[in-house]
C-alpha cells in the first residue's frame, strides 16, 4: 500500500509512529510548561490556559493581542487519540502476539476519552454546611451570577438567576419575570470596597450598603487560596423609564441589599452560583481527629442526614476522608472545615465519567502484563 | 566451579556479619544503665518510641548528627539527652548547634572560624534577639523568607527544643526534684483544705498554700514546656492518655495515688545529678516492672525499635553495597570467576540487610513500606538493587550488579540525609491515612522510580564502558541494551499502573480523578518519558546508543519528578518541602547531562590509540 493519493498520504501520517513520538514530546513539553505556570498562576488557570485549551496563548505585556505560542492540551491529546486509532486499525497486526497491544492501547484510548469528558462535562462546586443546618444547593466559587430574589410571598423565594457573563458584558438585562430592567453601568472582576471617607468622592450607588463605600478596582488574582472580589455597579431601571435606584452589588459584601416596586420586594446580589439539588443535606456531627499530644490531624468525618423526598430516601451517611458520599450523580468529599469544627465544607463533583479511568487502567496494566510477560517468557527461554 | 559457590557463600556471611557488628557493640563501660534508659516508652509527635529515637532524632535536628564529642570521646544521643535533662548545666557547654549562617553567626557576635558548632552558652545572651528576629520571620511566607530569615527561624526553634527538653522532667537546674515532689504531695491535702475555705483551715494550712501555689506554678510552668511525655496511661485507661511530669503531677489524682513514673523519673534525675548509678539503676529497675504490668505493649514495642536503632541497618547497606560494587569492578579488572562470586554474595547480602530493614520499619510503623519522601529514598534503592540481583542471574556480565549496587547506595545516602530534618516514622496528615492506597499506589510508583534509575545506571555503564573498554565487544553491547530495554518496560509497567492508582486515589479523596497538580505530572513525565523510549525504538528511531542516552536522561525526569517538584511547594501534594536539596538535584541533573553527551562523541575519541 504506497500511500499515493492526498487522502492516503494524510492516513499515513496521521497514523505514522512518527508522530507518536511528535506527541508524547509535545505532551511532555506541555507538562512542565502547565507545571511551572502553576507557580505564578494556580492550578486552575494554569490547567485552563494549557491543557484544557486548543492553543496555548500568550499575550504580551501591555497589549490586547493575543499570539498562538504552544499547541494545547486538546490539541496534542486529539492528535494522539486519532494517531493511536488509526495506527491501531490499519498497522497492528491482529494475532495473538500483538494481543497485550491491543488491549493496553485500547485501555489508554479510553483513558483519552475519560480526560476529555471530564473537561466537558465536570462541574465542581463545593457546600459549606454549619452542624444542624439543612442545604440543598451547592456553590460554585469560580462563577458568579447575579441573584434577584422576590422575598415578597414569605412562604417562597422565586429566583431569577442572571450568569456572570451576561453581567460581564454590560448593557440592559431584562428578564420575563422580573417587573424592571437592569442596566449593568460596571463591572470590575475584582474590587476592595471600604467605608467612604471624607476625602473619598461621592458614591455612584444610591442604595443599599453601597452607598455608604468606597470602591476600588484591583487586579485579578488567582492563586491558590485567593478569591477575587467581583463588584457591579447595577441601575434598576422601571418599564416607564424611572430609575428604581443604584446599587453596589459584589460577592464580597454580604449584607442583603434590594428595593420594593409594584408592592413586590426584591433582594439582589452577586454571589457565588448555585446549583440546586433535587435531595437535601442535614450536618449532623463533625469529627476532626487529631493523632494523641499533637495538631496533626487524623482524620475528618462529617455525619449527614440525606433526605430525598422524590425518591424516598431519608438515611445518615457518613463523609470522611478517601470515603465519598456518590448519590443522584454527585458526589461529596470531606474538603474542608471551620468556624471552631462547627463547620463542615463538602467538595462536590458532578462527572459522568468517572468510572472510565478505572476500567482504563485494568485494561492498560493487563495488556502490559500480557506483552511484557509474552516478551520476558521468550527472552529467558531464549537465554537458557 | 565449587569454589566459586564457596566463596560466594563465604563473601555472604561476612557481608552479614559486617551488617550486624553494631548489634553486638557494648556501649559505655560506665555502670550506669543508659542503654536500659534509652528503651523506655515516650508518647511524643503522636506516637509511641523509646527514648533512644527521641533522643537520636532531637540531636540530629539540632546538631546533624546522632552523637556528639565531648573530650575526646562520643556521647551517644541518649546520654545527651541524660545530661539535657538531668546536668543542663554541664549540657549547656556541649557544642551542640550548627550555625552556618554568616548573618546569624553575626547576630550572636560570634566569630566564624574552623568550628561552626556552637554551645547554648554561647548563644544565651542573644536569646531574646533570637526569638524576637524569627517572630519577625514567621511573619513572612516562607516562601519568601530571606536566607537570614530561614536560618534564624531555624534556630529558634532548635534552641526551643534544647529548651523544652531541659524543662521536660524538672524544672532546668532544680535542685532536688524527689524531696520537691513529695513535699508537694505532702502539703496538697492542707492547701486544699485552706482554698476550700474549710473553718479549720489554720495557719499552717494557710503557709502550705502559698507554697504550693509556687510549686503550683512551677509544675504547670512543665506541663506546657515539656518535649515529650514519658507518662503511660495505667492499665484499663485510655491508651492515648499519656502525661507529661507536669500534668501528672497537677492531676487531680496526684495526691492520694501519684503516677509511680513521677517518683521514677524524680529519683533517676536525683540520682543522676548526685552520680549514684546504683539508685539510678534501683529507679529504672522498678519503672521497667511497672512498665511491664500497666503497659507491656509500650515497653516492647519501645525495645523493639531501640534494636532497630542500634543496628543501622541502611547505614551497613550503603557499606555493602559499596564493597560489591567495588568488588564487580575489581572482577572486570581481573576477569577472576571467584571475584565474581564475591561481588555477588556481597550485593545478596547487602540486599538482605536493606530487606530487613525495610520489613523492620514497616513492623515498627504498622504501615506500608513507603509512607514518605525518606521511605521512598530507601525503597527506590531496594527495589533498584533487587532488580539488578535478579537480572545479573540472567546477564552474567556484571553490569545489573553494578547498577543496582549503585542505585542502591544512592539512593541510602540520598534517603540518609532526608532523614536529618527528624522522626522518619512520623505520623501520616489525614489524607494519607489509608493502609490501602499507600500500600497500592506509593509502592507500585516507587517501585517504577527503582526500575527507571536502575535503567540509567544501565545506560551510565554502558557510555563508561563505549569509553574505556579497548576491545569493542558487540555481543556485551546487545546483551546490556536488551537487558536495559526490559527494565525500562518493567519501569513503564509500574510508573503507569502507579499514576493511575493515584488518580484513583485522588478521586476517592478529592473527587477529582486526575488535577494536573504537579506531583501527577511529575509522575506522568516518567510515563511518557519511557513510554517515548519503547515507541522510539519500534520505529527505530533510536537504536543502542539512543536506548542508552534516554535512559540516563530518564533519571534526571525520574529525580525532577520525585524531588523537584515538592520544591514548587504548589499543589495539593506539598507536604513534604525541602529546599536545602536544591542544589544537590541541579548537579545531579547536570552530571547526567554530561554523561548523555558524552555517549554522542565517536567511541574511543579520546584514547591515544586509534585501533
Amino acid at each position: 500500500m504506497r500511500p499515493n493519493t492526498p487522502w492516503r498520504r494524510l492516513v499515513a501520517a496521521l497514523s505514522s509512529m512518527r508522530l507518536t513520538l511528535v506527541c508524547l514530546g509535545l505532551m511532555m513539553a506541555l507538562t512542565v510548561i502547565c507545571t511551572l505556570a502553576q507557580v505564578p498562576l494556580g492550578t486552575h488557570v494554569a490547567v485552563d490556559r494549557t491543557i484544557r485549551t486548543f492553543l496555548v496563548w500568550w499575550q504580551p505585556e501591555g497589549s490586547s493581542l493575543q499570539i498562538p505560542v504552544f499547541p494545547g492540551g486538546g490539541m496534542v491529546g486529539a492528535l494522539l487519540f486519532i494517531n493511536l486509532s488509526l495506527a491501531q486499525f490499519m498497522k497492528l497486526e491482529w494475532s495473538r502476539r500483538k494481543f497485550g497491544l491491543w488491549v493496553s492501547h485500547l485501555g489508554l484510548a479510553l483513558l483519552f476519552v475519560g480526560e476529555f469528558s471530564t473537561a466537558f462535562f465536570q462541574v465542581e462546586s463545593h457546600m459549606p454546611i454549619e452542624i444542624g443546618q439543612t442545604r440543598d444547593y451547592t456553590e460554585d466559587y469560580r462563577r458568579l451570577e447575579l441573584a434577584v430574589v422576590d422575598t415578597t410571598d414569605s412562604e417562597r423565594d422565586a429566583l431569577t438567576s442572571i450568569p456572570e457573563s451576561i453581567v460581564k458584558a454590560g448593557g440592559e438585562i431584562a428578564h420575563p419575570s422580573l417587573p424592571f430592567m437592569l442596566r449593568v453601568k460596571r463591572y470590575h472582576e475584582n474590587s476592595q470596597f471600604h467605608m467612604r471617607g471624607p476625602t473619598d468622592p461621592p458614591s455612584e450607588a444610591t442604595l443599599g450598603v453601597g452607598a455608604s463605600l468606597h470602591m476600588h478596582p484591583e487586579p485579578p488574582v488567582s492563586g491558590e487560596g485567593e478569591q477575587n472580589a467581583a463588584s457591579a455597579l447595577v441601575e434598576a431601571v422601571a418599564p416607564d423609564g424611572r430609575s428604581l435606584g443604584i446599587l453596589w452589588l459584589s460577592n464580597a459584601l454580604g449584607a442583603p441589599q434590594g428595593f420594593i416596586t409594584e408592592g413586590r420586594t426584591f433582594s439582589l446580589s452577586l454571589r457565588a452560583r448555585r446549583y440546586y439539588l433535587p435531595f437535601s443535606l442535614t450536618l449532623k456531627e463533625f469529627h476532626h481527629d487529631k493523632y494523641a499530644g499533637t495538631n496533626i490531624p487524623k482524620n475528618f468525618s462529617s455525619l449527614v442526614r440525606l433526605s430525598d423526598a422524590g425518591r424516598g430516601e431519608n438515611r445518615d451517611a457518613l463523609i470522611s476522608m478517601n470515603n465519598p458520599l456518590r448519590y443522584g450523580g454527585k458526589a461529596f468529599y470531606q474538603a474542608s472545615f471551620g468556624k471552631n469544627d462547627t463547620l463542615s465544607v463538602f467538595q462536590v463533583i458532578q462527572n459522568p465519567g468517572w468510572l472510565i479511568p478505572y476500567l482504563s487502567c485494568i485494561l492498560v496494566s493487563l495488556g502490559m502484563l500480557i506483552h511484557f510477560g509474552l516478551k520476558l517468557a521468550g527472552a529467558m527461554g531464549g537465554s537458557k | 566451579m565449587r569454589r566459586s559457590y564457596s566463596m560466594l557463600a563465604a563473601s555472604f556471611v561476612a557481608g552479614l556479619l559486617i551488617a550486624a557488628g553494631p548489634l553486638f557493640s557494648r556501649g559505655s563501660k560506665a555502670d550506669l544503665d543508659v542503654r536500659g534508659f534509652s528503651r523506655l516508652p515516650l508518647l511524643e509527635g503522636g506516637r509511641i518510641k523509646p527514648i533512644d529515637s527521641f533522643a537520636r532524632n532531637s540531636l540530629l535536628v539540632i546538631r546533624g548528627q546522632q552523637s556528639l564529642p565531648v573530650d575526646k570521646h562520643r556521647l551517644t544521643a541518649a546520654h545527651w539527652l541524660l545530661d539535657s535533662m538531668f546536668r543542663p548545666e554541664a549540657a549547656d557547654t556541649y557544642k551542640a548547634f550548627v550555625i552556618d549562617d554568616p548573618d546569624v553567626l553575626g547576630l550572636l557576635g560570634l566569630e566564624r572560624g574552623k568550628e561552626r558548632r556552637f554551645a547554648y552558652w554561647q548563644v544565651e545572651p542573644k536569646r531574646e534577639e533570637i526569638r524576637a528576629q524569627a517572630e519577625r520571620s514567621h511573619r513572612v511566607e516562607s516562601g519568601r523568607r530571606s536566607r537570614f530569615q530561614t536560618a534564624v527561624a531555624n534556630l529558634d526553634s532548635r534552641l526551643e527544643l534544647y529548651e523544652r527538653i531541659k524543662n521536660t522532667v524538672m524544672v532546668n537546674g532544680a535542685d532536688d526534684p524527689v524531696r520537691e515532689f513529695e513535699s508537694f504531695v505532702k502539703l496538697l491535702p492542707s492547701a486544699l483544705k485552706a482554698m476550700h475555705g474549710s473553718a479549720k483551715a489554720s495557719a499552717a494550712d494557710q503557709k502550705a498554700t502559698k507554697s504550693l501555689t509556687e510549686m503550683l506554678d512551677r509544675y504547670r510552668f512543665l506541663a506546657s514546656a515539656a518535649a515529650f511525655k514519658p507518662l503511660p496511661p495505667r492499665a484499663g485507661e485510655h491508651p492515648d492518655e499519656w502525661t507529661n511530669v507536669g500534668e501528672a503531677a497537677m492531676s487531680p489524682a496526684a495526691a492520694a495515688d501519684p503516677h509511680p513514673g513521677l517518683y521514677a523519673y524524680a529519683r533517676m534525675a536525683q540520682a543522676y545529678k548526685d552520680s549514684e548509678p546504683a539508685a539510678f539503676n534501683d529507679a529504672l529497675r522498678a519503672f521497667e516492672v511497672w512498665l511491664r504490668r500497666e503497659r507491656p505493649e509500650a515497653l516492647s514495642s519501645a525495645r523493639s525499635e531501640e534494636i532497630f536503632n542500634r543496628a543501622q541497618p541502611f547505614v551497613s547497606g550503603m557499606t555493602l553495597y559499596v564493597m560489591a560494587l567495588l568488588a564487580v569492578c575489581l572482577w572486570w579488572a581481573t576477569r577472576r570467576a571467584e571475584v565474581q562470586s564475591v561481588s555477588t554474595g556481597l550485593l545478596g547480602a547487602a540486599v538482605l540487610v536493606h530487606t530487613l530493614g525495610l520489613c523492620a520499619r514497616v513492623i515498627l510503623q504498622g504501615r506500608p513500606p513507603v509512607t514518605n519522601l525518606y521511605s521512598s529514598a530507601v525503597f527506590v534503592g531496594w527495589v533498584a538493587a533487587l532488580l539488578g540481583l535478579f537480572a545479573e542471574r540472567f546477564h552474567k556480565k556484571g553490569f545489573a550488579a553494578a547498577g543496582g549496587a549503585l542505585v542502591g547506595f544512592c539512593s541510602l545516602l540520598v534517603a540518609h540525609h532526608l532523614g536529618s530534618s527528624g522522626d522518619t516514622m512520623e505520623m501520616m496528615r489525614a489524607v494519607l491515612d489509608s493502609n490501602f492506597w499507600l500500600a497500592t499506589h506509593v509502592v507500585t510508583i516507587t517501585i517504577g522510580y527503582g526500575a527507571t534509575f536502575l535503567a540509567g545506571a544501565l545506560g551510565v555503564s554502558w557510555i563508561v564502558r563505549l569509553h574505556f573498554v579497548k576491545k569493542h565487544d558487540a555481543e556485551t553491547s546487545k546483551a546490556l541494551t536488551g537487558l536495559t530495554y526490559g527494565v525500562i518496560a518493567f519501569g513503564l509497567f509500574w510508573t503507569f499502573v502507579g499514576t493511575v492508582l493515584g488518580g484513583i486515589w485522588a478521586d476517592q479523596s478529592w473527587g477529582r480523578f486526575w488535577g494536573w497538580d504537579p506531583k501527577e505530572n511529575g509522575a506522568l513525565l516518567i510515563v511518557l518519558w519511557n513510554a517515548a523510549i519503547l515507541h522510539a525504538r519500534w520505529t527505530g528511531a533510536i537504536r543502542d546508543r539512543g536506548i542508552m542516552v534516554m535512559a540516563v536522561l530518564g533519571n534526571v525526569v525520574t529525580s525532577l519528578s520525585w524531588f523537584g517538584v515538592n520544591m514548587l511547594g504548589v499543589g495539593l501534594h506539598s507536604y513534604g518541602f525541602m529546599d536545602k536539596a536544591f542544589w544537590w538535584l541541579v548537579a545531579f541533573a547536570a552530571g547526567h547531562f554530561l554523561i548523555a553527551t558524552l555517549a554522542l562523541l565517536p567511541p574511543r575519541f579520546w584514547t591515544a590509540d586509534k585501533a
